[in-house]
């Protein structure tokens, strides 16, 4: 498999299928931890696609140095414009994250099958993210990195800039919390 | 009397120590055993982006050039 590095070079030099080849190989990592974040899925598609073409950006003026890390590097470019926005938001002082109601959640091959699992699936994947959007930001963030864009400790503790320590000890904490409101609500989250 | 070491459990080295696809960091907090059941419910869902959004956006890049 061609290396990430390899690919923005070549997009450099005016490959620009290798960018595509990228974004065709990361898009879910990305997508998924803006998609939770932001419950507004339209705002999530713009800030998905801002944040791809802001790697661009810092590719072609040279501020991509490799280390391996590719992906680490785009989701702190992520990280830091859901920031962006945030900040934003707060300085307006109109909008309120919890006033929109989108649904994040492709289902897999929901299709296939019928209707009443449908529903329970449905309802399924309506608790876990009411679950996710009830925990404090920076626990939500530990357990979107890790279970839905599949970030290292190491990883994650570099993209939100706290040390490892802290934030497996936010995952722990974002577990409990979990487990603790399923208890009090009696949500059992189970297929079939 | 037998030389040591000839009926116990073999030495492996640590190369020997598949850690592919484990987080060691995880693994040493003792995250995983402690919250297997919950790790399960939250992979039950999948999410990915619409395949309008990135051709949306591929589309994007190709007319920046």
């Amino acid at each position: 498999m061609i290396s990430d590095y390899e690919l923005i070079m070549r997009f450099v030099k005016g490959e620009q299928s290798c960018f595509e080849h990228l974004i065709h190989r990361h898009k879910n990592k990305v997508f998924a931890y803006i998609s939770l974040y932001i419950r507004d899925q339209a705002l999530a598609e713009d800030l998905f696609q801002d944040t791809f073409l802001k790697v661009i950006q810092s590719v072609k003026t040279g501020k991509y140095y490799d280390n391996g890390k590719f992906i680490s590097w785009v989701m702190r470019i992520a990280h830091n414009l859901i920031i962006d926005h945030f900040r934003r938001v707060k300085q307006m002082n109109t909008i309120s994250n919890d006033d929109y109601e989108s649904d994040l959640f492709n289902s897999k091959k929901l299709s296939e099958d019928n209707v009443e699992d449908n529903l329970v699936k449905n309802q399924i994947h309506k608790d876990i993210r009411m679950l996710i959007s009830k925990l404090p930001d920076d626990q939500r963030e530990v357990v979107i990195l890790r279970h839905y864009s599949d970030m290292s400790f190491k990883e994650i503790a570099n993209i939100t800039g706290v040390s490892i320590n802290t934030a497996l000890g936010r995952m722990r904490y974002a577990l409990i919390n979990i487990r603790k409101m399923m208890d009090e609500k009696k949500i059992s989250l189970t297929v079939n | 009397m037998k030389p040591m070491g000839l009926n116990s459990t073999p030495f492996i080295t640590y190369q020997d120590i598949i850690v592919d696809g484990i987080d060691l960091y995880e693994d040493a907090f003792g995250i995983c055993p402690e919250f297997s059941n919950l790790f399960d419910m939250l992979r039950q869902v999948n999410i990915v982006p619409d395949k309008r959004l990135t051709c949306q956006l591929i589309e994007k890049i190709r007319k920046q050039g």
